[in-house]
Parts: structure tokens; C-alpha cells; sequence
């Protein structure tokens, strides 16, 4: 757990401060999401985790153990660090630049070739297409993986990420986040990933901390704080359609009712998708409710626009 | 194999130069056939061979100590506890340079007596400049991003400098390295004065002597020695370059 109690941060030759009496927590394995205005101080915030900005005031530890303690050099090999620049080292190949920390580290040649390769594998870049390219020879997108898996070369149980995926096309955005869902969902890694995207933060997120001029506006789950904003500004941050965004947090599941009246016949949707997923299948097929089915086929209940309506009206827990 | 077939012609070309440099005979055949008449064709106290050795000990030794100090200045005023000292080694340089080399030579003398040592340090002092101009804007040019990434992966301020800011600098400062020696080989011709040998030594015995054949053959040597080194580091900036690298290991 990174765990951040009361930090200010004042940069020199600035009045205000970047970051203001901060305090949360990120639990173990989970993907804490920071989302707030340009200049609110995330990207601080962040900096301070690993010791490339120190606090003025308050304290970080990571699993009970104050960043302090170790040599800024140590602790960050040990933390992961994808940034949106991705910074990727020019004179060496892809394969060099995973091996970094672990070079470090000083694993032995084969023990680095291994996992670099099996990075690549994980972020979706074919090892013998990408292990020899150099950072010229990628597109934006790749160069983000190649980020990424730079971060996660060491094996590091934390893991910053200031906007990583922020410098692609959306469609491009959209397969990074899978295949991050995908990845963290393995590897349950202890993260926190900044953006000024709601519905980034809302998709990565297992938590989402708001800021406002270096100061916690409000913590909470993605769902609840889109449902509950404590007040206009974080409203206004979940956007006039968050309502909307809500649909894809919650499962087809949370709305699913029995036994099916929707017949076994025509458009069904999986019992795995989300809200939105089945809002969308039922205003394609034009019918009030369709049938949900398991992973073998079986029909297990229906959902209906009636029904997501009161999936909505419910308070959540 | 592919990494050193930049170096394959350079370094025949070097053998054909030294090749030439020891046919002393064909030597007096071509300057005799330039100077018909003439009875003085050749440096009377060493062979072409031998100059080019003398030579090339000057150039080296010189070139080595302007390499190591250039490097180690340029790479002190890029640190943090340097930054102080950038203005100072800039302009102390510069003005090395306009210091003209003849003059160098003629002060050095009394201090270090005549010979190998004050041509060597003159020569060295002389050849600082392209060396350290290069490694200071080589490194100045590497990436803001990068050097931070190397910061936030954990790298120490060494270990940054070593992996990072002089392989990604190389080539530029290569290239300062290729005209320091360049203009060595050239300048080093003034050894002669102080008695240190090289081409230096037939070109004014030739002027002292009214003897322009040995001039002839000393401007020569000179000459084919520049254009041969040069030659071996247009090689080795291309064996480097990175792209030829990311080639390389792709085949
Ligand atoms: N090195 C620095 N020196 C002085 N001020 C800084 C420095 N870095 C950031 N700041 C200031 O601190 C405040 C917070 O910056 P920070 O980079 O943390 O914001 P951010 O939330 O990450 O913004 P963005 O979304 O644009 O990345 C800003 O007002 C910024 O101008
Ligand atoms: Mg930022």
C-alpha cells in the first residue's frame, strides 16, 4: 500500500502550492486513478512517491516503510514509471531499453532477455518484430507500450503512470486500456495512473482520487463518484453524461431480473457485459428487454430498459 | 561483420599509404621526374618511412592528451558542480586558440627545452578546443526527456553519464575528435622548429636550403597522412552511427 499522509508541496520561487495537505492511500494491488485540472498538482503528487519532487511536509510510505529511508536511486528501481513522454533511451533497441532497471539490478544477460521478450508479449508487440527496433522506428502508440513495459521490466509490486496512454488516437487508447485491464488483472500490480480523462479514470480505476489546486476534493469509487459528485466542480469533471459512463461501470448482472420474459429467441447479450453494453443491444433491436446468457449459452435471466432504469434509482453501498 | 565494413576501405587506404611512404627509390623518381635537374630530392636524415613515424608519434601523443583533457573538461562543466567553471573553460579555450602555434612552440622551448616535449604539449593544448566544444554541445544535445527517464529508472548521476549522455553524444564528439587530429597532423609540421622531426623537418630544410623537392616531399607526406586519418574516421563515425547499429543487429 502506498500510503500518503498530509504532504504539502511548494515549489521554490512559487507562491502557491502545487500540492496542499494531501492524504490517501493506495491500497495493495489496486489501480488508484488521480484525476483532476491541469496544474492541480498530479503529476507532483506522483513525482513525490518515487523522490524525484520532495515534500516540504508530510510523509510517504510504501507498505510501511517511509520512501526516505531508502536512496532515491534504490526506490526507484523498485517502482515502476511510464510517463506520457515515454522518454525511451534513442541509441539503444527496444530490448535495451526494457532491460534498463534490470541491468541495474543487475540480473544476469539471459534472465533480462527472457523477460524482455516476455514483455513484449504482454503489451502486445511481437518480440522478433520489436525486440531490434529503435525508438524511431515506433509509432506513438508502440513507443507507450514500450513504456510500459519498460515499468514493468523489474517486476516492481508499484507502479506510477503520469497519462501513459495519453499521446495516442482514441481507438488506440481504447486497445491500451484492455490490454491494461488485462495486464493488471494478472498481475495485480499497486498503481497509480494520473489523467485528466474521466472516462480513463473511470475505466482503470478501482478508485478514483479528485484534486482541485493541490487539495483532495473528493475519493470514492469511479461509480460513486459519478453518482454522488460532493459538489459542481466534480460534476462538472464527470461531464453532463455521466450518467452514461456509469452504465459502462456497472455489470449486466446489477440489472438483470428472472425469469426471463424476453423470450430465448432473437438479440441476447453475455451475462459478462456492461450496462451499457445491453442498453446498446436493446435500442439496436428495438425491444424493451432481451434475454442474458452465462458463458455456455443458457439463458439466466433478461434485462430491460425498466430494469437498468431501477439498477439507477438504487442507492449505492 | 556488417558493423566493421565501414573501416575495409580506410584501412587499405592507410596501407596504401604507408605502402608508398617506405618505396623510398620510386620517391626519388617521381620528384626527380617534378624537378628535373635538381640534385637534392630527398630529406637527407630520415626516409619518408621514418618521418612518417615521427609524425604520427607527434599527432598521436598530442592528440590522445587533447582527446583526454577535452573529453574530461567538457564532461566536468556539463555536471552540476561544474556549471560554474562552463564560462571560464570556454573562453580560456577560445583564446588558446587564437594563440598562434609558432608562438607556443618558441615560449614552450625555454620552459621544456627542445624536442618531442613542448612540440607535444603545444600541439595538445592546441588541439582542446574542437574536442571540448563538441563534448559539451554533444552532450548539451541529448534529449531533456531522456535524461530524466534515465533519473526516474533509478540510474546514478555516473551511470547516467557513462550509458546514456556520452554514447548518445559519441557522434558529435567524434566528429570534434576527427578535426583536432586533422588539424594536428597540419600543425604538427611546426614541430620541426623546436626539433621535434616529423614533416615538419624536410619541408623547411627545403626553404632554409632552396631545395623545393624536399618541401615537396615533406608537404606530401603531410597531406596523404591527413586525408588517410581522415578517411579512418569517416570509417569509425560510420561503424558508430546508430542507425547503421539498429541495421546491424536486425540482419
Ligand atoms: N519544477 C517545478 N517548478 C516550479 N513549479 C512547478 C514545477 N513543476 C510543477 N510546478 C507547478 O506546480 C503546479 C502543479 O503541477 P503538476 O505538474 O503537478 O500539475 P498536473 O496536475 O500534473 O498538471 P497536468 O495535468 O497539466 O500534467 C503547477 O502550477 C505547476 O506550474
Ligand atoms: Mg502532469
Amino acid at each position: 500500500m502506498i500510503a500518503i499522509r498530509n504532504v504539502s508541496k511548494v515549489y521554490e520561487g512559487t507562491k502557491n502550492p502545487a500540492v496542499r495537505d494531501l492524504s490517501f492511500d493506495v491500497p495493495t494491488g489496486e489501480v488508484v486513478a488521480l484525476i483532476g485540472p491541469s496544474g492541480c498538482g498530479k503529476s507532483t503528487t506522483m513525482r513525490m512517491v518515487n523522490r524525484l519532487v520532495e515534500p516540504d511536509s508530510g510523509t510517504i510510505s510504501i507498505d510501511g516503510e517511509d520512501v526516505r529511508s531508502l536512496r532515491p536511486e534504490t526506490l526507484r528501481r523498485h517502482i515502476g514509471y511510464a510517463i506520457q513522454g515515454v522518454g525511451l533511451f534513442p541509441h539503444w533497441t527496444v530490448a535495451q531499453n526494457i532491460g534498463v532497471v534490470p541491468g541495474l539490478l543487475q540480473w544476469d544477460r539471459t534472465r533480462i532477455a527472457e523477460r524482455t521478450h516476455e514483455l513484449l508479449d504482454l503489451v502486445g508487440l511481437d518480440p522478433a518484430v520489436y525486440a531490434d527496433k529503435h525508438h524511431d522506428e515506433l509509432s506513438g502508440g508502440e513507443a507507450q507500450r514500450v513504456g510500459v513495459a519498460r515499468a514493468l521490466a523489474a517486476d516492481p509490486p508499484v507502479l506510477l503512470m503520469d497519462e501513459p496512454f495519453s499521446a495516442v488516437d482514441p481507438l488506440t487508447r481504447d486497445r491500451l486500456h484492455a490490454e491494461f485491464r488485462k495486464i493488471q488483472s494478472a498481475l495485480r500490480k499497486t498503481v497509480l495512473f494520473v489523467t485528466h480523462d474521466m472516462d480513463e479514470a473511470a475505466q482503470l480505476g478501482d478508485r478514483i482520487v479528485v484534486m482541485r489546486d493541490g487539495g483532495l476534493v473528493q475519493q470514492d469509487t469511479p461509480e460513486r463518484v459519478l453518482a454522488y459528485p460532493v459538489d459542481d466542480f466534480v460534476a462538472s469533471f464527470g461531464g453532463t453524461e455521466r450518467a452514461l459512463r456509469r452504465l459502462s461501470l456497472a455489470p449486466v448482472t446489477e440489472a438483470l431480473y428472472t425469469p426471463n420474459t424476453a423470450g430465448a429467441e432473437g438479440p441476447s447479450v453475455a451475462s459478462t457485459a456492461s450496462l451499457r453494453e445491453a442498453l446498446a443491444i436493446i435500442l439496436k433491436a428495438g425491444l424493451p428487454s432481451i434475454p442474458v446468457r452465462d458463458g455456455d449459452g443458457a439463458v439466466v435471466g433478461a434485462v430491460s430498459v425498466e430494469s437498468i432504469v431501477e439498477r439507477f434509482r438504487r442507492p449505492l453501498t | 561483420m556488417s558493423r566493421i565494413r565501414h573501416l575495409a576501405a580506410p584501412v587499405a587506404a592507410a596501407a596504401a599509404y604507408l605502402v608508398i611512404a617506405a618505396a623510398t627509390p620510386a620517391w626519388r623518381q617521381v620528384l626527380g621526374a617534378v624537378f628535373p635537374g635538381e640534385s637534392r630530392l630527398l630529406y637527407p636524415d630520415a626516409t619518408p618511412l621514418a618521418l612518417v613515424w615521427q609524425h604520427l608519434e607527434l599527432v598521436l601523443i598530442s592528440s590522445a592528451l587533447s582527446v583526454a583533457a577535452g573529453l574530461a573538461l567538457g564532461v566536468f562543466v556539463t555536471r552540476p558542480a561544474g556549471a560554474d567553471f562552463y564560462g571560464v573553460v570556454a573562453d580560456l579555450t577560445n583564446l588558446g586558440q587564437t594563440f598562434p602555434p609558432v608562438a607556443v612552440f618558441t615560449l614552450a622551448v625555454p620552459l621544456l627545452g627542445f624536442g618531442l616535449r613542448p612540440t607535444v604539449l603545444a600541439l595538445a593544448l592546441y588541439g582542446v578546443l574542437p574536442v571540448l566544444r563538441n563534448t559539451i554541445s554533444g552532450i548539451e544535445g541529448v534529449p531533456a526527456d531522456v535524461l530524466e527517464s534515465a533519473s526516474e529508472l533509478g540510474m546514478r548521476p555516473w551511470q547516467r553519464l557513462l550509458r546514456v549522455e556520452l554514447p548518445i553524444a559519441l557522434p558529435v564528439i567524434m566528429a570534434g575528435v576527427r578535426v583536432s587530429v586533422i588539424v594536428n597532423v597540419a600543425t604538427a609540421t611546426i614541430g620541426a622548429i623546436a626539433g621535434a622531426g616529423g614533416f615538419g623537418a624536410p619541408i623547411i630544410n627545403g626553404l632554409v636550403n632552396l631545395a623545393p623537392a624536399i618541401t615537396l616531399e615533406g608537404a606530401l607526406l603531410a597531406a596523404g597522412l591527413a586525408l588517410t586519418l581522415d578517411a579512418l574516421f569517416g570509417g569509425v563515425e560510420r561503424t558508430i552511427a546508430h542507425r547503421e547499429r539498429a541495421a546491424a543487429t536486425a540482419r
